[in-house]
């Protein structure tokens, strides 16, 4: 570093020649925040909505908080607010909670796949020099789990252990080297029982499942959830059959690979609190289990949310190691510190579902989809998780963009002896989605017309309603697809391409926040709540639980409180760690904390926005809705000259009360079907996104390597922008590693081969692509500031995109994921076998005559744009069905115009005999259901 | 980890002295001679900034510079590195002041959950320190040991070349690194 530098923060050198800037300097001028000043920055009118007067364009129309809007930071391009402390690595994760006299905990797992646990001796370990705490399955009976409903793990083996890796016991020593030796010293006896490993046979009934569900059990096999949903009318489809597509997928297990492996911190207070420190997603299911757990009211325990070194789903289930912290520590009167290695993060898993999806999609002479049927088999692994969830999720997420003439979901999820699969971002859709983007560009290869095409005239408009019944309000869809076409010059590519480069296509769709978020009770709690508070200095301290994931949402929070308030960002700050402080947030998941989140937090900044403006209204004599906040002055419309300084106002409104505080909160109205399992998947609001994907192909080798990505994602509007950009690019990495490279390996004892970055392949910088992201700005009407999610949706369309880009480049469809050399190589020897070929090189590639279908495509999606623009800017604001395009009134219900169209959640006996793999769970009866039951 | 028996491969090992220089302050700790780096920078010396992410050298948030060169502190044997000069994440920055590095990775959304930063911050300013005017494949070959989950590296090595033209003090890169930095809301006198 440079030595020649005089380390005296702000000696007259706010600039440093080197570049370097010093830090904490800002020209406030005393006291502190701007007085009565005759100037002040000028409104930004590049960020001020055109509707109100500024030169935002609004391509989508108003929203109705536009007039809020000051040209403070929504919009603009801003550094997360906490990336100081992480570029200088004063950034503290879980492991780098370091308390005074702490001890090392470690846990002992089980070495079998499926066992029964007959006793634990850990009197050797106890005896061990320098171990203080050692704990078993006895010391915490309760169960807990991240759903109500399916509360089936322990903080340790209680009878049985369910998967290699599952915690049998843990000891707590004063350095990691005595914890692993004692460790070593626990004797374990176990029965070994018949695991299973392969789905498949989870569907059959066995002596001992892995779990008992009692009177709701299924049979005595493994499955631990089944769906089936049909909307509309299977038999009235065959008819008008133009092409039927039919693909069987196999997807295998994919891990978050976060950076940062688990760790936690536990610490009993002097007062007999408990102090949890831990990288967590969803602080609030961690505390709720912890109290369940360890007995104790949720208000003895504080839970602290460290800086979360990722997520991506993979940190919102609340965990075992973090009760045997705790128990440890309780035990040892002392703080215990459990990290985990990169192993352990393997075993604990909740990564993507391996699925079994077969997808048969029928579109119509007019080239509409006649319908949609999922069959979806995943494996859940040893426990429940959020496998309800996921289960619906496989299905219903599936549907729309799209309008469709009937839908039919088959789901079974079943537990099996592996690490638990849980939920990852983008959860349950991604798998299917790819299956029906690429059976997409199957039905449109059939009918001779371009895939592009097929999708534009076959979307939903916005303010529609799915064949689900799920509630669309803005909608960038078909912007989206258009953008990406034109980006990529998709017309002189397609089908246009040599052998080994080819482009393809895929989009996504996905929620916004769930709209019945798990632990909730309509009546009583909002989905999320901010706390403001103001005191006398003028900063702002915004309290939300709202975990900070990397995702930036202190950041999206804090800019729409400055905003509002038109102060500098770095007047407002965001406490968010711990649940002492922290209102209740339902957690980072389902991307739902920027659309929740900000909303409550807008609510909370126009109640003091109020205030303020009252204040000042009184000392200026004013009414005031004549007044306008800008650049912490406050001042009279017409006239900028006459007005207050912002902390003048602020004074004057604190005069009674002390500081000012606010609360805001949020909820989502009212919305969604009747039917079992209506509520899964309701947002208010959903993403939709498209890519395009450019691939090169080895056809020697089979390697891949994708070159280019075009990304455009609807997420209302980029709050801020570079983190949006973030988020598309970071989705579309890690969709790259599942379609490519990643994988978890379960050999033929069923044993995870991978548990390591070293096999397990995350895709480098050589690998990524050039990635082009595309912001699309529908403006939600409900969403803060007209925004939607942007952290799941852009990893859906990446895998569809590279699955078709593939089989334009060398005409073979793999259905089997992810696509490794070896896969694609014995793709390509297989077709030239069939062709009787011996070069590769000489493989066709596919060619597209346009059939006179394609002129029809293109008249309709041509009306279909002029019809979503008019719906967008709600010039047009009639309802709008799922169905409309197949005929039916869009005022009426379809089954009130259609007697052959149902909606049904059970199969009826007749359908009994022709399921699919993973509806033949449906041929089992529920134990209360059978003669003799237990 | 998962296993029934204990076979201990390593001898119990001595404690002995371990020094270093350390972000410019020379250190004198007590370690086992068979301790990592990465352990006694992280546990003995304070640096919680050095991150682990794999302890196998596979995801290089662990990367410090040893003698002016990027190495994995979670490979490399404390002893055999006695005496080195050690530059951890924790001194790139003149106390507050950041270095452009730093600077670039912030406000370029370089860093996401930031617990691959430190690592990737080391990598590239050890680059930028030899070759202030790299091309794409050469930053991408100067951080291809390092793993970044979130961010998709695109903005990382969007930042590595703002940081570059720092660091050759094209003027233009450096007015706007200060200006991205100079107070947003610049106020007139206070009257
Ligand atoms: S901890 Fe050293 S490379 Fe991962
Ligand atoms: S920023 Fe999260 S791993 Fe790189």
């Amino acid at each position: 570093m440079s030595k020649d530098y005089v380390q005296q923060a702000g000696m007259n050198k706010d600039v440093r020649v080197d570049g370097k800037r010093v830090a904490g300097k800002m020209r406030f001028n005393p006291p502190g925040s701007g007085g009565s000043r005759p100037e002040m920055a000028e409104r930004d009118m590049e960020f001020i909505p055109e509707l109100e007067g500024g030169n935002e364009a609004q391509p989508a129309g108003g929203h109705f908080q536009d007039k809020y809007r000051t040209g403070t930071t929504v919009g603009k391009r801003t550094p997360l607010v906490d990336a100081n402390a992480k570029v200088t690595g004063q950034a503290w994760y879980g492991d780098d909670v370091r308390l005074a006299n702490e001890l090392i905990g470690r846990i002992i797992r089980s070495p079998y796949h499926y066992a029964r646990v007959k006793s634990v001796d850990t009197s050797e370990a106890e005896k061990l020099p320098g171990v203080i705490a050692v704990s078993t399955g006895v010391d915490a009976p309760s169960q807990f789990g991240v759903l109500p409903v399916t509360k089936d793990e322990h903080a340790m083996a209680v009878e049985k252990v369910r998967h290699v890796g599952d915690l049998v016991a843990c000891v707590a020593a004063v350095d990691e080297e005595t914890a692993r030796h004692a460790a070593r010293l626990i004797k374990i006896e176990y029965e070994v029982l018949d695991p299973v490993h392969d789905p498949k046979k989870g569907l059959l009934d066995v002596d001992e499942p892995i779990h008992w569900r009692g009177p709701y059990h299924i049979g005595s096999t493994n499955v631990q959830k089944r769906v089936f949903q049909e909307f509309g009318d299977r038999g009235s489809l065959e008819d008008t059959t133009q092409a039927f597509h039919n693909g069987k997928w196999k997807f295998m297990g994919v891990n978050h690979g976060f950076t940062e492996p688990h760790a936690v911190v536990a610490h009993w207070d002097p007062n007999g609190r408990l102090q949890l420190y831990t990288p967590q997603q969803v602080p609030h299911y961690a505390h709720r289990a912890l109290s369940t757990v360890l007995e104790v009211p949720m208000h003895q325990i504080n839970v602290i949310r460290t800086f979360v070194g990722g997520g991506f789903g993979g940190k919102s289930d609340p965990f075992p190691h973090e009760m045997c912290a705790a128990i440890l520590a309780r035990k040892a009167g002392r703080p215990v510190r459990i990290t985990f290695d990169r192993e352990e993060v393997f075993w604990v898993n909740r990564g993507r579902h391996p699925s079994h999806i077969e997808v048969k999609i029928n579109a119509n002479d007019e080239a509409k989809i006649s319908g949609f049927e999922i069959d979806a088999l995943i494996d859940g692994g040893g426990f429940a998780s959020f496998g309800h969830v996921t289960s619906y999720y496989n299905g219903v997420l599936a549907t729309a963009p799209y309008e469709l003439g009937s839908f039919h979901y088959t789901g079974a999820r079943v537990w099996t002896n592996k690490p638990a699969s849980g939920a990852m971002r983008g959860h349950g859709a991604v798998n299917t989605r790819c299956a029906i983007e690429v059976g997409l560009d199957d039905i449109a290869e059939k009918l001779k017309v371009d895939p592009v095409d097929l999708r534009l005239a076959n979307l939903l408009p916005p303010h529609s309603k799915t064949i689900t019944g799920f509630r669309i309000t803005s909608n960038g869809m078909r912007q989206a697809l258009e953008r990406v076409r034109e980006g990529s010059n998709w017309s002189e590519k397609f089908r246009k391409l040599p052998l080994g480069k080819g482009i393809g296509i895929g989009c996504g769709f996905f929620i916004s926040g769930s709209g019945l978020p798990i632990h909730w009770d309509p009546h009583n709690f909002p989905h999320a709540t901010v706390h403001l508070q103001i005191d006398m200095d003028g900063g702002v301290t915004v309290h939300t639980g709202a975990a900070d994931i990397g995702q930036g949402s202190s950041t999206a929070v804090a800019q729409v409180v400055a905003e509002v308030l038109a102060l500098p960002l770095e007047m407002v700050h965001v406490r968010s760690h711990e649940s002492d402080t922290s209102p209740v947030d339902l957690g980072s998941y389902s991307s739902r904390v920027t659309f929740m989140n900000a909303n409550a937090a807008i609510g909370a900044a126009l109640e003091i926005r109020e205030k303020l403006l009252n204040a000042a209204g009184e000392i200026l004599d004013v009414e005031p809705e004549k007044l306008v906040l800008n650049d912490r002055r406050i001042y009279v419309k017409r006239d900028p000259t006459i007005g207050v300084s912002y902390l003048d106002a602020l004074h004057k409104s604190q005069e009674d009360i002390g500081a000012l505080i606010a609360s805001g909160a949020y909820r989502t109205p009212p919305m969604g079907g009747i039917h079992k399992g209506a509520a899964a998947g309701l947002a208010p609001a959903y993403s939709f996104s498209a890519y395009v994907a450019e691939v090169d192909v080895d056809v020697d080798t089979g390697q891949i390597k994708c070159t280019n990505v075009w990304a455009a994602h609807d997420c209302g509007k980029a709050l801020n922008p570079l983190a949006v950009e973030g988020q598309i690019i970071g989705s579309c990495h890690m969709g790259l590693g599942q379609v490519l490279s990643e994988q978890m390996v379960y050999g033929r004892t069923g044993h995870l081969q991978n548990p390591n970055f070293l096999e397990y392949k995350i895709p480098s910088v050589h690998e990524m692509p050039n990635v082009t992201p595309i912001i699309i700005e529908s403006c939600d009407p409900e969403g803060p500031f007209g925004a939607k999610e942007a952290g799941e949706g852009p990893l859906l369309p990446i895998l569809p995109a590279v699955v078709n880009a593939v089989y334009d480049a060398i005409g073979v469809r793999i259905n089997d994921l992810p696509l490794t050399p070896d896969k694609v190589w014995a793709a390509i020897s297989k077709k030239m076998k069939k062709l009787k070929l011996d070069d590769p090189r000489d493989l066709p590639v596919p060619t597209l005559d346009f059939s006179e279908l394609q002129k029809k495509l293109e008249e309709r999606s041509n009306e279909h744009r002029l019809r979503d623009s008019r719906r967008q800017r709600m010039e047009d604001t009639g309802p709008y069905l799922n169905g409309v395009l197949f005929g039916l009134d869009p005022t009426l219900p379809p089954e009130e115009q259609d007697e052959t169209w149902k909606i049904s959640v059970k199969p009826d006996s007749s359908q009994l005999d022709n399921l699919g793999l993973a509806g033949s769970a449906w041929t089992k009866k529920e134990q209360r259901h059978m003669a003799g039951g237990k | 980890m998962v296993g029934e028996d204990f076979v201990s491969m390593i001898p119990a090992a001595q404690s002995e002295i371990w020094y270093g220089e350390v972000n410019g302050q020379t250190k004198e700790v007590i370690a086992k001679s068979n301790s990592i780096l990465l352990d006694v920078l992280r546990d003995k010396t304070g640096c919680l900034g050095v991150k682990r992410g794999c302890d196998m050298g596979t995801c290089g948030c662990c990367t410090v510079m040893i003698d002016g060169e990027p190495r994995l502190s979670c490979l490399t044997m404390a002893h055999d590195v006695s005496g080195s000069k050690i530059t951890t994440v924790e001194g790139l920055s003149d106390g507050s002041h950041l270095a452009p590095i730093q600077q670039c990775f912030a406000d370029h959304g370089g860093s996401q959950c930031g617990f691959c930063t430190p690592g990737f911050l080391i990598a590239s300013q050890a680059l930028l320190e030899k070759n202030p005017n790299p091309t794409e494949q050469q930053i991408a070959c100067a951080i291809e040991g390092n793993l970044c989950r979130c961010t998709g590296y695109q903005q990382i090595v969007q930042s590595i070349q703002a940081a570059a033209a720092i660091h050759r003090g094209d003027a233009e890169a450096v007015a706007s690194n200060n200006a991205a930095h100079a107070d947003p809301h610049p106020s007139g006198p206070e009257i």
